[in-house]
């Protein structure tokens, strides 16, 4: 066999269109959460648009985790290495962070509430650093 | 693991780039197992043997002891 030499090899064709379709649905997630987060108090509350806005926001959040699940099994077995490496250090950073925030919260240990918009945010970091930390330890 | 990856390419005159789409991996996957910070998966490394026609352990080598038993008790 005479591997070919072509433009774009069909693993990077695959490749750009699994990272389109993973960031389409992230797009549309984040779009469905600012409309519960803002849109809420836009329509004063009406109970009827908020569980609309909810139940969007569910569906486009199942489509995200299913496009997700998709594109970790479309990369290769190195990316899907480093990608699982910094999700589950970034899960578990959440997790060692975010439980004993909690409980001293809750014992008001400290001041600072325990906010789950602290802990996403935390967790992206951490998923993004680590991932870059991987990308360039396999370079 | 060591591999003669990067040594088989060359005698065929192929970049990692031509390797990696004849394998269906990134570039990054094949720089990784030439330079011995990744081992492939045993579906990986058929595919390599199928596209270099060898055994894999033409390929790839256990740097384990000469001593080291196998599950049989039975050294190799």
């Amino acid at each position: 066999m005479n591997p070919s030499q072509p433009q774009e090899s069909r693993y990077q064709s695959r490749m750009r269109t699994s990272t389109k379709r993973l960031y389409r649905w992230h797009g549309a997630w984040a779009a469905a959460t600012l409309l519960v987060a803002f849109g809420t108090g836009f329509w004063h509350r009406a109970l009827g648009l908020t569980l609309l806005a909810v139940g969007l926001d569910v569906a486009m959040g199942v489509g995200m985790i299913l496009a997700t699940k998709k594109f970790i099994e479309e990369i290769d077995e190195l990316q899907r290495k480093i990608f699982l490496n910094a999700l589950g250090i970034a899960v578990g950073v959440g997790l060692i962070v975010g439980v004993p925030w909690t409980v001293m919260d809750a014992y008001r240990v400290i001041h600072l509430h325990a906010n789950f918009g602290f802990l996403v945010i935390l967790e992206g970091l951490t998923f993004l650093v680590t991932l870059l930390y991987g990308t360039w330890r396999y370079r | 693991m060591k591999n003669r990856l990067k040594v088989l390419r060359a005698e065929r005159n192929w970049t990692q780039a031509q390797l990696a789409d004849a394998l269906d991996v990134s570039r990054q996957t094949i720089n990784a197992i030439e330079t011995g910070k990744f081992d492939p998966s045993l579906p990986l490394a058929f595919r390599a043997a199928r596209l270099f026609r060898l055994r894999i352990e033409e390929i790839f080598h256990d740097p384990a002891p000469a001593g080291c038993k196998n599950s049989d008790g039975v050294g190799n």
